[in-house]
C-alpha cells in the first residue's frame, strides 16, 4: 500500500521552530521548570502525607497540604538565601 | 594670589543664612498620591514583591487565605460553618491584600517625591547648544549631550553652561540659583581654588567663559544627583542591610514556630485552621517596619538632596551618623572668612604710613579679599602706588613659603606674610629682626587676628592685623555636636595663639595650628587609627588628598574640580557648616530606622495576646485573654487590622524622619525605647480593643 505523509513539511518546520523556542525560553526562565518540578514532587509526597494522616482527609486535601508542606519549606529556603546573600536584595 | 596664614578656602561666608539657603526644589507634587496609589497596586507583582522578604511572606499568605476563601476545607476539613469559615476567611484575605498595598503606596510616595525631585532637577538641564572649541580656534555648535570630558566650550553672556567644568580663561558672573536657590550671581574665574568650578544647566549673566568639561555626559553632578533622589538604582547600604538580615531572621524563626504549632494545637485538643494560623505569622512578622524600611531610605536621600548637597551613595549619608570626629577649615568654615585689614602696626621705628606704603606694593597684584582691604586700608592710609605695574611682577602665594608680593621694577622685593615665614624670608637677605616683631605679633594674636608681617628685601616694616570674625551662631552647634558625641578639630595655617584664641571662641574641642596640607591627612589618619570615623569639608586641591582620606568627605561646589571627584559628597550652596547638617541627616536617618524597629517589634507583645489566647482557648488560656476581646474570630480581626493600618499611620514619620534631638547616645536609647518600645507595647493594646468594639459582628 502506498504510503501518504499526511503532515506537511511546512508544518513539520513550524512544529520544530515552536519546539527550540520553548526550550531556549526554558533555558532561560527557570521558574515554570521548578513549579512542574515541584509539582511533580508533591505527585509523590501526597500518598506520604495520606498515608500519616491515617485516610482521615482526602486525597485531594493531603495533595493540597503537601503542596503548602512544599511552599513552606520554599519560603524557609528563600529567608536563608536571603540571610546569607541580603546585597541582592 | 591666597593670603599666606591659610590655605583654607577664602569664600566669604553668608552667614545666618543658613536656613533660608535651605533649597525647596521646584518639584511638581500635584498628583503623587494618585501615582502612588496606583504604582501600589503595580507593584504587587512576585517579582517585586520577592525583593523584601517580609512582605513577600505576606503576599504568599494572601495567596493561600484566597485559596481557603473559594474553599475552606481545602487543607481539611474544618469544624465550624463552612459559611461562616468561608466569611472569615475572606476578610482575612482582604486585609493582608491591604496591608501590602499599604506597604507598597509607602515606598511609591517616597519614590514620587524622589522623582518629583529628579524632575524639577532634570528641568534644569535642557539639551542646550554648546560651542565647542576645536583645535584649529574654530567654533562648533554642538548638543551638551556630545560634549566629552576634556572639551572646551564658550559660553558669553545669556547662555547656560552645558555642563560641569573648569574655567580655564575669562571672568564672568554666574547664576546658579537653578541648582542652589541662590539668586545672587557668584564671580567664577580661572586659577582659583574657589571661583574656578561651574554646573552645568547654570547660566552666565554677564561677559565669557571658556570651559574645560569636566564629566562625560550624563555623568556630572546634578545627573548623579537626579539618580540618587530618584532612587531607580538605588543600592542597599550597610546598615540597611544589616536590618534587612535581622527582618528576615525574625521572619524565619516564627515561620518556623507557626508551622509547628498546628500539631501542637491538634494535640491539645484545639485544632486550628490554616487561616487562623496565616493570620498569627503574619502579625508576629516585622511587617511595619518591612514595609517601611525602603520609604525611609528613599526619604533619607531626599533630604539630603533637598539641603543642596549631592550624595554619591547613600552610604556616605549614613556614615556621617556614625561620625564622631568633624575636622574643619577655620577661614571660610568657622570665621567668616572674609578677613578685613583692620590696622598696621609699625615697628622698628617706622610710621604707619610706611607700612601702609609697603603693604600696598606687596598688595597690588593680590585679588584675595584680604589683599583688596590691606590695599583699601593703605589708601586710607595716604599711601599711593609709586612704580609702573607693568614692569613690576607679583609673586603669589604658596601653602610652602606662606608669602605672596611683589618684585618691584628697582629690583627690591616686598613681601607680606607669616611672621615665621617673612624672618626667614629677612634673615636670607641679610636683614635682622626687630624685638618689637614678636610683641606686635602677639597682640594681634590675642585679639584672635591673623598677623601678617611686611617687609621689603631685609627690613621689617611692621605687622597687618587681620581681623576675623567667628561666625554666629557657631557655639551653639559645635555643643550640640559635642552632646552627640562628636568631637570638632579645627585646622588652621595661623600661628598657634591665634588659632588658640578662635578655638576658644567657637567652642571647638580641639585645634592644630600652622597646618600644612600633609597635616590635615595625618590628624584624619590618626583619628581612623582609633576607629573613629572622619568628616572633612574642603574645596581646594590640596584637600583633594584629605577629602578623599576622610569617611565622609564634603567638597564645596566653587572648589577644584579635584577636591570633587576625592569627596563623596558635594555642598552646592559651598557652605562649610552645611557638614553639621549632614552629620544630622544622617544621625535622623539611623534614628528613624531604629525607632520604628523597636515599634514594629514591641507590637508584637499585644497580637500574642490578641490572638494567642484564641487559638488555645480550649486548652485552657482563655484568661490570656486580657483585652477582653468579644470572640476569637474577632480578636484575629481587630489584630489584623490594626497591623494593616498601622503602616500608612507611619507613613509621615518614615518620610519625615523622628525629629532629631542633640543628645547623647544614652539618653537617645533611653528616650527611643520610651516612647517606641514602650510605647509599641501599649499602643496595640488600645487600638485593637477600640477596633474590637467597633467590630459589628462578635
Amino acid at each position: 500500500m502506498k504510503r501518504f505523509d499526511v503532515r506537511p513539511p511546512v508544518l513539520t518546520a513550524q512544529i520544530a521552530e515552536d519546539m527550540t523556542e520553548i526550550w531556549s525560553e526554558w533555558r532561560r526562565q527557570k521558574l515554570p521548570l521548578y513549579l512542574f518540578l515541584g509539582l511533580c514532587f508533591n505527585l509523590v509526597l501526597a500518598p506520604a502525607v495520606f498515608a500519616a494522616t491515617g485516610g482521615e482527609m482526602s486525597r485531594s486535601q493531603t495533595y493540597w497540604l503537601s503542596a503548602l508542606g512544599l511552599v513552606t519549606i520554599a519560603l524557609a529556603i528563600y529567608l536563608f538565601f536571603v540571610m546569607f546573600v541580603p546585597e541582592k536584595f | 594670589m591666597q593670603t599666606p596664614q591659610d590655605s583654607d578656602s577664602l569664600q566669604s561666608s553668608r552667614s545666618g543664612k543658613r536656613d533660608s539657603r535651605r533649597h525647596t526644589p521646584k518639584a511638581n507634587m500635584s498628583g503623587l498620591y494618585q501615582r502612588a496609589i496606583r504604582e501600589a497596586f503595580i507593584k504587587l507583582d512576585p517579582r517585586t514583591e520577592v525583593k523584601n522578604p517580609v512582605m513577600f511572606v505576606v503576599w504568599v499568605g494572601t495567596i493561600v487565605t484566597f485559596l481557603v476563601t473559594l474553599d475552606p476545607n481545602l487543607f481539611g476539613t474544618v469544624q465550624a460553618d463552612p459559611g461562616q469559615q468561608r466569611l472569615l476567611n475572606g476578610l482575612i484575605t482582604f486585609i493582608l491584600f491591604f496591608t501590602l498595598v499599604f506597604a507598597n503606596f509607602a515606598e511609591a510616595v517616597a519614590e514620587g517625591r524622589g522623582k518629583a525631585q529628579a524632575d524639577a532637577l532634570r528641568s534644569t538641564r535642557s539639551d542646550t547648544i554648546a560651542h565647542k572649541l576645536l583645535p584649529d580656534g574654530s567654533i562648533q555648535e554642538v548638543s551638551s549631550t556630545e560634549l566629552q570630558r576634556g572639551d572646551q566650550v564658550k559660553v558669553v553672556a545669556g547662555d547656560m553652561i552645558p555642563a560641569d567644568g573648569e574655567v580655564i580663561k575669562g571672568i564672568a558672573s554666574v547664576d546658579e540659583s537653578a541648582i542652589t536657590g541662590e539668586s545672587a550671581p557668584v564671580l567664577k574665574q580661572p586659577g582659583t581654588d574657589i571661583m574656578s568650578s561651574v554646573t552645568g544647566g547654570t547660566r552666565i549673566l554677564s561677559d565669557e567663559l571658556i570651559l574645560k568639561v569636566a564629566s562625560d555626559p550624563g555623568q556630572g553632578f546634578i545627573d548623579r544627583m537626579i539618580a540618587l533622589v530618584e532612587g531607580a538604582e538605588r543600592v542597599k547600604t550597610p546598615n540597611e542591610i544589616a536590618l534587612t538580615v535581622l527582618l528576615t531572621v525574625l521572619t524565619l524563626v516564627f515561620l518556623i514556630v507557626v508551622a509547628t504549632v498546628s500539631p501542637l494545637a491538634n494535640y491539645v485538643s484545639a485544632p486550628t485552621t490554616i487561616a487562623i494560623l496565616i493570620s498569627l505569622l503574619v502579625a508576629l512578622i516585622p511587617t511595619t517596619i518591612g514595609g517601611l524600611l525602603s520609604a525611609i531610605g528613599i526619604a533619607g536621600m531626599d533630604r539630603v538632596a533637598q539641603f543642596n548637597v549631592i550624595a554619591t551613595s547613600g552610604r556616605a549619608v549614613e556614615a556621617c551618623g556614625d561620625i564622631s570626629t568633624l575636622v574643619l577649615d577655620k577661614t571660610g568654615t568657622i570665621t567668616l572668612g572674609n578677613r578685613l585689614a583692620d590696622e598696621f602696626i609699625p615697628v622698628d621705628g617706622h610710621t604707619v604710613e610706611e607700612v601702609a606704603q609697603i603693604a600696598l606694593a606687596a598688595s597690588v597684584f593680590d585679588e584675595t579679599p584680604e589683599g583688596k582691604s590691606i590695599v583699601i586700608l593703605a589708601e586710607r592710609n595716604s599711601a599711593n602706588i609709586n612704580f609702573n605695574t607693568d614692569d613690576a611682577s607679583g609673586v603669589e602665594f604658596t601653602a610652602r613659603t606662606r608669602m605672596s608680593g611683589t618684585d618691584l621694577p628697582n629690583g627690591k622685593e616686598v613681601r607680606k606674610g607669616a611672621v615665621d615665614a617673612v624672618k626667614g624670608f629677612v634673615r636670607s637677605r641679610g636683614g635682622t629682626i626687630p624685638v618689637q616683631l614678636d610683641a606686635a605679633y602677639e597682640r594681634v594674636s590675642r585679639l584672635g587676628g591673623t598677623p601678617l608681617a611686611v617687609c621689603q628685601d631685609g627690613e621689617i616694616y611692621g605687622v597687618i592685623y587681620l581681623k576675623d570674625i567667628v561666625k554666629a551662631g557657631l557655639r551653639e552647634r559645635f555643643d550640640q555636636l559635642r552632646r552627640m558625641g562628636v568631637k570638632t578639630i579645627m585646622l588652621t595655617g595661623d600661628n598657634r595663639i591665634t588659632a588658640s584664641v578662635i578655638a576658644e571662641e567657637a567652642g571647638v574641642d580641639d585645634f592644630i595650628a600652622e597646618a600644612t596640607p600633609e597635616d590635615k591627612i595625618d590628624v584624619i589618619r590618626r583619628e581612623q587609627a582609633e576607629g573613629k570615623l572622619v568628616a572633612m569639608t574642603g574645596d581646594g586641591t590640596n584637600d583633594a588628598p584629605a577629602l578623599a582620606q576622610a569617611n565622609v568627605g564634603v567638597a564645596m561646589n566653587s572648589g577644584t574640580q579635584a577636591a570633587k571627584e576625592a569627596a563623596n559628597m558635594v555642598d552646592l550652596d559651598s557652605d562649610p557648616t552645611k557638614l553639621i547638617d549632614l552629620v544630622t541627616i544622617g544621625k535622623q536617618l539611623l534614628i528613624t530606622r531604629g525607632a520604628l524597629t523597636t515599634f514594629s517589634i514591641a507590637n508584637d507583645i499585644a497580637k500574642y495576646f490578641a490572638i494567642i489566647p484564641t487559638i488555645f482557648a480550649a486548652a485552657g488560656i482563655g484568661s490570656l485573654n486580657i483585652m477582653g476581646l468579644k470572640s476569637p474570630q474577632s480578636a484575629i480581626i481587630s489584630a489584623l487590622i490594626y497591623n494593616a493600618l498601622i503602616i500608612p499611620a507611619l507613613i509621615p514619620l518614615a518620610l519625615k524622619g523622628v525629629q532629631f534631638r542633640p543628645l547623647t547616645a544614652d539618653q537617645l536609647l533611653r528616650r527611643n525605647i520610651l516612647i517606641y518600645g514602650v510605647g509599641g507595647v501599649i499602643a496595640p493594646f488600645i487600638a485593637i480593643k477600640i477596633i474590637d468594639v467597633l467590630l459589628p459582628f462578635s
